[in-house]
This record gives C-alpha cells, structure tokens and sequence, in this order.
C-alpha cells in the first residue's frame, strides 16, 4: 500500500516539475536556440546574457521590487480585511449578515472583466490612474479570501470564544487573542493565496499603471511580447524570477500547516 | 440575553464593516454599471443570448468541463492532500513544493511550455506516448489538452487548500479511528471525509466559479478554438465586450453566468454543505 | 426576508449606477484646428510598443530641440493588451494619451465604435493623400474622416528558400501565378520533403490577405461580401493547398517561427516585417532567403497584399491638439524621417517619396546580395486598397470558424463561406452583397 502511495506522490511531483524545469531550461538558451527541434532539455549557458538582457529591456530589478512592496502591503491589510469579514460572517448574527454573505459570493461571481470599465471610470475620476492605490485599494475585500475565512471559523468550537469572554475578554481581543492563532493553517493559506492572487494579476495594473517606473513584473514581462519578435528567452527568465518570491511565501506560511497540526488540539 | 444580544450584533459589524465598506465603495456602482449596460434597451441582449450558438457552445464546454474536469481535479487534490497529510511519508515538504509549483507558474510561462510540449512534430507529449495528434486543432483534442493542462495548473493548488482543512482535523480523531482498527481507506472515508467537508465544499465552488470563468487557459492556448470547440463563455464575453465592443450584450452575458454560478452554488450548499454554525 | 434585503441592495446600486455619468461619451467627433499657431507648446504623451516606441523614443528628443518648451513622452505599453488598455481608455472617455498607434485593422472599428474617441484630422491632413500608400490610406478612413496618419506600410511578397528551390530545380522567377507555385510547391516537397509554406488553419489571416489581394475586404459598400467569387477563389487555393498537402499547419506566432527555423517549409507569403524576423531569429539561416513578388491569381493580376502595419491617431482626450499633431506630421509626412525609421528600426515607410531613398537600392547580404527592399519598396503603391468598417473583427470570428472548417474538417469553400456570410449579416444587421 505504501509503495504504491509513494509510487503516486513521485509520480504526481514528476509530471508537477517537468513543464516548471523546462521553463528554467529556457531561462538558459537564447530565444532561437529554443526554436530548435526537439526543443534544449538541459540547460544552456546564456543564462547570465539572459538576466542583463531582462535587466535593461524591462529594468527587471526595480519592477521585482514595486512588485513585492505593493503585493506585501496588499497582503497584509486583505489578509486582515478577509479574516474578520470571514470571523463576522462565521459567528455572529447580525442584521444583514446573510445579505452580506450574498454579496461576497456575488462579488465572486461576476466576470471580472465587465467591471473593468466601470471601475476604470472610477479610478479616473478620483485621480487615480497611473497610482499604486489603484492597484491595492480596490480589492483588498477580497471575497475568495472572506469566503475562504468563513468556511475555516464555521467549525471553531463556540465554548472557546464564550470561555474568553467570560474570562472578561472584549470581542476583538477575544479574535486576536483566541481565535487567530488557532486557525493559523488557514491564515497561512489565505496569506499565500492573497499574496498570490495580487503577484500575479494582470489586467488590472496592465490598464491602471502607465509610468514604466510603477510597472509590476507581469505588466513589465508583456512588454517582452512585440508585433513581430517575441522575447521568449527573457519571458522565460523574468517567468522563473517571478516565481521566487512566490515560492518564498510558499515556504515561509506552509509551516503554519505543520503547526495547525499542533493548532488540532484545541478541538474536542 | 437581549443587550449581550445586541452587544454581539454590533460586533459582527465591526468585524465584517470595513470589508463590507470596501465592497459597497468600490463595487456597488460598476455591478450595478453592468447590469444596467446590459438592459441597455430593454431584455433584447438577453433575448439574443438564447439564440447565440457560440454563446451556447461556450456553456456546452464550460458543462463538459465541469463534469469531467473539476470531479477529477478535486479528487486528485484530495488523494494528494491526504497523502502529503501522512506522518509516515518522506520529503513530505519537498512534495508540497513540486504540486504547488504549477499554480505558481506565471500564464505567459505556461501557455509557451503547453505549446512546446503539445507540438504536434517533435512535442515532448506525443514523443512520450508515441502518437501524432494534433492537440490543439482537433476540436476533441484540443478539449483533452485544455482539461489536462486545467488539471496540471490547478489540482496542486486545491490540495494545498484541502491540506490545511486536513491539518485543522486533530490527531486524536486519527488515533481514534486506529484504535477502533480502521484501516487508512476506512479512516479517509468514515472520519477525514465529513470532517473536511467545509473545506471540499469550499474548494468545488471555488472550482464551480472558475470554471464557468474560465478565461486565461483557453485565451493563451487554443483562443477558443478550433471552431468554438474550447471557447468558455468569459472568453466569449471578452471576444463581444473587447473585440466586438458591443458592451451592453457583453454585460449581458456576465449576468446570465453569474445567474449560472449562483444557482450551481446554490445546489452545492444544498447537498454538500449542512452547515453547523 | 433575506431576499427582499438583496433585492434592495441591488435597487441601491443600479441606482446609484444610474445617478453617475457614465458609459460613452455621446459627443460629435471633434475635429482638429486647420490654423496652427506660430508656437508650439505644452507637452504631450504617446502610446506604442515594440520597435514603433524605440522609434519614438529615439526620435522624441529631436522634435523637443526643435521646438524649445514642448516635451514629448514616449509610453511603451507592451503590444499584447494593448487594444485593452486603448479600449477601456475610448470606452470611458478617461486614461488616454494624446497619440496613440493604432494597427490598420482596428482603426474604422474605433473610429465607427467610439464616436468622438479619435479626432478627425482631415483639415491638416488632406493635403497629403497623394504621398501615401493608398491602401493605408483608406484604412484610415471611414466615410465620416480620416482618423489616423499612416506610418509603416507592409507590402506583401512570397520568401522562398534559394536551396529547395535549387535542388528541386525550379526558377523562381518563373513563378507567376498560384497556379505555377502550386505546381512548383509540388516539385519541391517531392525533392525535399519539405511543404510549400507555414499556416495557423485555425486563423483567417491567410484567407484575409488573400482576399486583399483580389482587391476585397469583408465588406463591400458596407454590404457582407465574405461569399464573394473573390472570397471563394481564395479559400479554394488554400484548400487545393491543402489537400495537396502542401500546408505545414503550426499554431501561433511561436509555431511559425519555429517551423521557419527548423526549414520545414519552402516559402512564405508574408510581408516585408518578417524580414527583420528571419535576421533577428534565424541569423544562422543567412543566404538561405530570397524574395519574389506575391504569385499573382491571373497572369497580370496584383502581386502583392498587405499584412499588418500601423498608423497615428490623436485622441479627443488631448488638452494639446495642436503639438500632437505638429509631431505625428514632423514624423510621418516627411521623407527624413521615414527613411531614419526605416534604417533604424526597419519601419518600412508608408510614405512614398521616401520610397525613393537610395537605402532602398542597397543589396541585403542575408538575402545573399538581393535588393529586396526595393522590391517591397516597389510594391506599397500597387497593395490594393481594401474597405475596412468596424465590423471587420466580428466578421473575422466567423471567418475563422469557416476556414477551420474548410481547411481542417474539409468543407467545401463555397458552403462554409455562405454559411458565415449569413451569420455575419445576422451579427452585424447588414445586408448580403450577393
């Protein structure tokens, strides 16, 4: 049995990796070395032309930078955001509560691409094109990470919450106190997946940003991509680049899922 | 009863205002922009949705999809949860790493990889499995590699969701069902499963959504192609709304998903989700 | 209970939707000043991408020393999503630059779409209708203005590899006609296995330029034209081609560069852009290429197309009217330059008297000492001018699905083509041509 479970996880991580390594393969060759056929499978040796060239077409290192400051502030205040929508929502009944829920499903309905106009025309009149608020601001309720954040406190056990407020504990010390560090498995997916979700988004700051001093790194890649020659080698390479602080988080909040392990013993 | 009552009325606002302030700030006008452009002249945009035949392939792809994809995704993603889950398994991290790694992988990465890989002439996946198809224009095909591929990017990404509602589950509950003699099959059935099903429900709406808005896999891939044969209807909506710029049918086809995405979401708390609160 | 409070919300917002302005901005299309004043001022912003926004970066600098106190800002948006950023910016009447460049294809589309989007230069700008591509031109145009100035021309000829050509013992220069490149396409892969030319069936490109080239766009006299005798001729050489099997099918731009490379195909009918392609890409391949005129349908029919190319519009947005389009007329109407872009950058002019500049007689050592840029050169004026309307995208999402269906599932051309020039005349609430 446990041959057979190990046989699937290797597989599974195999078939996970292959496109992910054949992306940095890429990152290695010059663009037209990766036209040949059967395509490089080992790396190549261009991988330092490569990074120069990605430095001076797009300045890679100050948009690497815009990008983790901006997604690092909009992680922190929607992680926030989300989990006390999701602990509201969870446990309390209040007036509108279920309107509310409604709300943040809808949001999470409807296409984000006929909203695009309409906020776009907000954002223009307030004077903010071309800021980094308009990249943060607008979406830092995020319902996936609300709805999320509800599903995680659905189950946290009530005689927990009413033992901290018998203990004379008000509600927001009773959440920080009490509830946050028991759910630190979901707060580390939600961190990851917020985090995520601001790193990769495109369209948004494609339409917001125009100064090429506040581009993010997709924005800043699409640039690789002209009418008549395409910057495979550099697309690869700021691909793979951009998946580093990615995986950083990856690594630094997927210890919270150990620990949410440990987190298990507060359920009866 | 009643002021303690009305203390945690008030509290429930604090801890869902400033969300709720967001939403209504930044999303109360452009939703009700939308749905406004498409009643742009009476009910006609929604009229024309009936008798759109891309329209209605779009939904015959994003059903296929939703049958065939997200069951095999999600259980995939469960499988892989519960075996990263086991105390016994080496490199445990390691593998977190290697199935998150798709998810994380940026679109323009991934649309040139599939391309390569699904070459017809001198593609790694036809090499592998010893064939010539012509993945991405053959409507059937073309179907089978977006699915694939759908699976490959996010099936890793759910097993991490699903791992942590895994995680959530205490040890306890696991030696329990040991000591009462279960085996690990029985275990995953009896205790893990309705354990996690706040977590599964969570993630096949999720999945539900996506789908039905699927839109960056086959606008990178196949363009919705051959014919209409993987055009889903958020890629349609884009074709109508941004090609097209008719943006009064564009909202309309918005709307008409988002009734879609309600009512499947609607059916899947229904039966999945007997909530305890 | 739950429900009459979302029904609320909703009425709250729609309302609240309502209460604000938006949506298009419904004023008449501004028209551009014919008297400029004696100085220029102020500063103005440009939109491009790709080589087009080096151009403009490079040659920014010397309009501002030419007229102290203007600045010029160049913005490389990226060329793919482009059209969204320039969409949403037209669509909400906020966001946009002075200039913006814009692709011949999608000119009439915004100019017919977003009315009082683009300014109308026809006052300043009539004067030089003789001096450019006529093809360019009319692109340009709609029956309400001209909503841009053209810049690059792309002409189109056929590339062929001289060394299948060698070895299958064919002249080039015989080819005439699609009917002799037919025959000598057929010689060649029986010498060299190779096929005749690199083609993505699931687009409608190649049928499009094929139609130019017959002097015909989607639409005639804005009547639906896609089942035209011209329309049919020309998916039924594609489809001969294919059932020749004489097309190598490869998706994307990647797929035909790579098949290029790789020397899987002995032409290629494409414009004069792809050889900056072929040098950039494939510099190993140099020698290998040479240029003839596009075959023609009947001997003394045209022999060429065009394929791409792009123009500048001012936007109603501007606060600035007069300075921007003193610099689209500084970089544009003039042969100096034109020709600079066309050394530097490879922008091949729209303009014609730079056409006669000598740079145009050098020989190309990739193309193993041929002129080829004269030959292009010699094309511009003779690419058939062709309507465009803002229907041409949606017709072109039908055409796509027609074409795929004649060329991958082997439907008859003439079948698929009534097909789509139906739905076409049903989307687009036009008449038939026919």
């Amino acid at each position: 049995m446990r041959v057979f479970v190990w046989l699937f996880a290797a597989l599974g991580a195999l078939v996970s990796v292959v496109p992910f390594y054949w992306m940095i393969v890429a990152a290695t060759h010059s663009s037209s070395e990766l036209f040949s056929s059967p395509p490089p499978f080992l790396p190549g040796d261009d991988l330092w032309r490569n990074i120069v060239a990605l430095e001076e077409s797009v300045r890679f290192a100050r948009v690497m930078a815009t990008s983790v400051w901006t997604a690092l502030v909009y992680t922190v205040l929607s992680a926030l955001v989300s989990a006390m929508c999701g602990y509201g929502l969870a446990k309390y009944r209040f007036r509108g509560r279920g309107v509310l829920l409604a709300v943040v499903l809808a949001t999470m309905m409807v296409p984000f691409q006929v909203l695009l106009v309409p906020l776009f025309q907000m954002m223009a009149s307030v004077g903010w094109v071309d800021t980094y608020q308009s990249i943060i601001i607008p979406f830092l309720a995020n319902s996936f990470g609300i709805f999320l954040m509800r599903q995680a406190f659905l189950d946290f056990p009530d005689e927990l919450l009413e033992s901290g407020r018998l203990d004379g504990a008000g509600d927001l010390r009773v959440f920080y106190r009490i509830v946050l560090p028991c759910v630190r498995p979901q707060l580390g997916a939600l961190v990851i997946f917020t985090f995520m979700s601001q790193w990769n988004s495109f369209i948004w700051p494609l339409l917001m940003l125009n100064s090429e001093e506040r581009y993010t790194v997709p924005v800043a890649l699409n640039h690789l991509i002209g009418v008549s020659h395409v910057d495979y080698a550099g697309l690869m390479l700021g691909a793979f680049l951009a998946t580093l602080p990615l995986m950083l988080v990856f690594l630094l909040f997927q210890r919270q899922f150990v620990a949410g392990l440990l987190g298990g013993a507060v359920k009866g | 009863m009643t002021s303690y009552g009305l203390r945690r009325r008030l509290a429930g606002w604090v801890f869902a205002g400033p969300a709720t302030a967001l939403l209504a700030l930044f999303f109360a006008y452009p939703l009700g922009a939308s749905l406004l452009q498409s009643l742009e002249g009476g009910f006609g945009n929604y009229a024309r949705l009936a008798g759109d035949p891309s329209f209605l392939q779009s939904l015959v792809n994003a059903a296929l999809i939703l049958v065939v994809q997200v069951p095999i995704m999600i259980g995939l993603a469960t499988v892989l949860a519960y075996t990263l889950n086991q105390s016994w398994l080496r490199f445990r991290a390691t593998l977190r790493v290697a199935y998150f790694l798709p998810a994380v992988t940026t679109l323009v990465a991934y649309a040139v990889v599939f391309r390569v890989l699904l070459r017809t002439e001198g593609g790694a996946v036809n090499q592998v499995l010893g064939v010539e198809i012509d993945w991405l224009n053959d409507p059937a095909w073309a179907r089978v590699a977006l699915i694939a591929s759908l699976t490959w990017r996010w099936a890793g990404y759910n097993a991490v969701i699903l791992l942590a509602g895994l995680q959530a589950i205490g040890r306890e509950q696991y030696e329990a069902a040991a000591i009462d003699g279960a085996g690990s099959l029985t275990t995953f059935r009896r205790v893990i499963l309705p354990q996690l099903r706040p977590v599964v429900l969570f993630c096949s709406i999720t999945s539900t959504i996506g789908t039905l808005q699927l839109f960056d896999e086959p606008l990178v891939l196949t363009g919705g192609g051959p014919g209409d044969a993987t055009l889903t209807p958020i890629l349609y909506l884009y074709q109508v709304g941004f090609k097209r710029f008719e943006f009064g049918y564009a909202a309309a086809i918005a709307w008409a998903v988002v009734a879609l995405i309600g009512a499947l979401s609607w059916v899947q708390f229904r039966y999945f989700g007997k909530e305890r609160s | 209970m739950r429900r009459i409070h979302a029904l609320t919300l909703l009425a709250l917002a729609t309302l609240t939707a309502s209460c604000a302005t938006g949506g298009t901005p419904a004023k008449p299309a501004p028209t551009i000043a014919a008297s400029s004043p004696a100085k220029l001022t102020g500063s103005i912003e440009i939109w491009s991408w790709d080589v087009a926004a080096k151009a403009l970066q490079r040659l920014a600098p010397e309009f501002e020393k030419a007229h102290p106190g203007v600045t010029v800002k160049v913005t490389d948006i990226g060329y793919d999503n482009a059209y969204d950023k320039i969409t949403v910016g037209l669509k909400s009447g906020a966001g946009l630059p002075d200039l913006i460049t814009l692709e011949d294809t999608v000119i009439p589309g915004y100019a017919e779409n977003f009315p009082g989007g683009l300014v109308d230069l026809t006052p300043v700008a009539a004067k030089y209708k003789a001096d450019f591509d006529p093809a360019k031109w009319q692109a340009s145009s709609t029956d309400k203005g001209l909503w841009a100035l053209p810049w690059d021309s792309a002409p189109v000829g056929l590339y062929y590899r001289r060394d299948y050509f060698t070895k299958a013992g064919v002249d080039p220069e015989s080819i005439a006609t699609w009917q002799d490149l037919v025959q000598a396409g057929e010689k060649v892969k029986q010498a060299t296995g190779k096929r005749l030319f690199v083609a993505d069936l699931s687009t409608a490109s190649g049928f499009t330029t094929l139609l130019q080239q017959l002097g015909q766009g989607y639409f005639v006299q804005g009547k639906v034209a896609v089942n035209s005798a011209a329309a049919i001729k020309a998916l039924t050489l594609l489809k001969t081609l294919k059932d020749k099997d004489l097309l190598q099918n490869e998706k994307g731009w990647d797929g035909r560069v790579t098949a290029t490379k790789e020397g899987k195909a002995a032409t290629q009918p494409t414009a004069a852009w792809w050889s900056g392609t072929l040098t950039g890409e494939m510099p190993d391949l140099s020698g290998k290429f040479g240029v003839i005129p596009l075959p023609a349908f009947e001997p003394g029919g045209s022999r060429t197309s065009a394929n791409g190319g792009s123009a500048l519009s001012i936007t109603a947005q501007t606060k600035n009217q007069d300075t921007a389009w003193a610099f689209a007329e500084w970089l544009l109407a003039g042969k100096e330059r034109q020709v600079s872009m066309m050394r530097t950058e490879a922008l091949f002019p729209a303009f014609l008297p730079a056409l006669t500049d000598p740079y145009f007689d050098e020989p190309q050592p990739y193309f193993a000492g041929q002129k080829v840029n004269r030959l292009f050169a010699d094309q511009v004026k003779a690419i058939p001018p062709v309507e465009l309307t803002g229907d041409d995208k949606q017709a072109e999402e039908f055409l796509k699905k027609a074409v795929s269906a004649c060329l991958l599932n082997g439907k008859d051309p003439k079948a698929v083509l009534d097909e789509a020039a139906k739905q076409i005349a049903a989307a687009t609430e036009r008449d038939l041509a026919s």
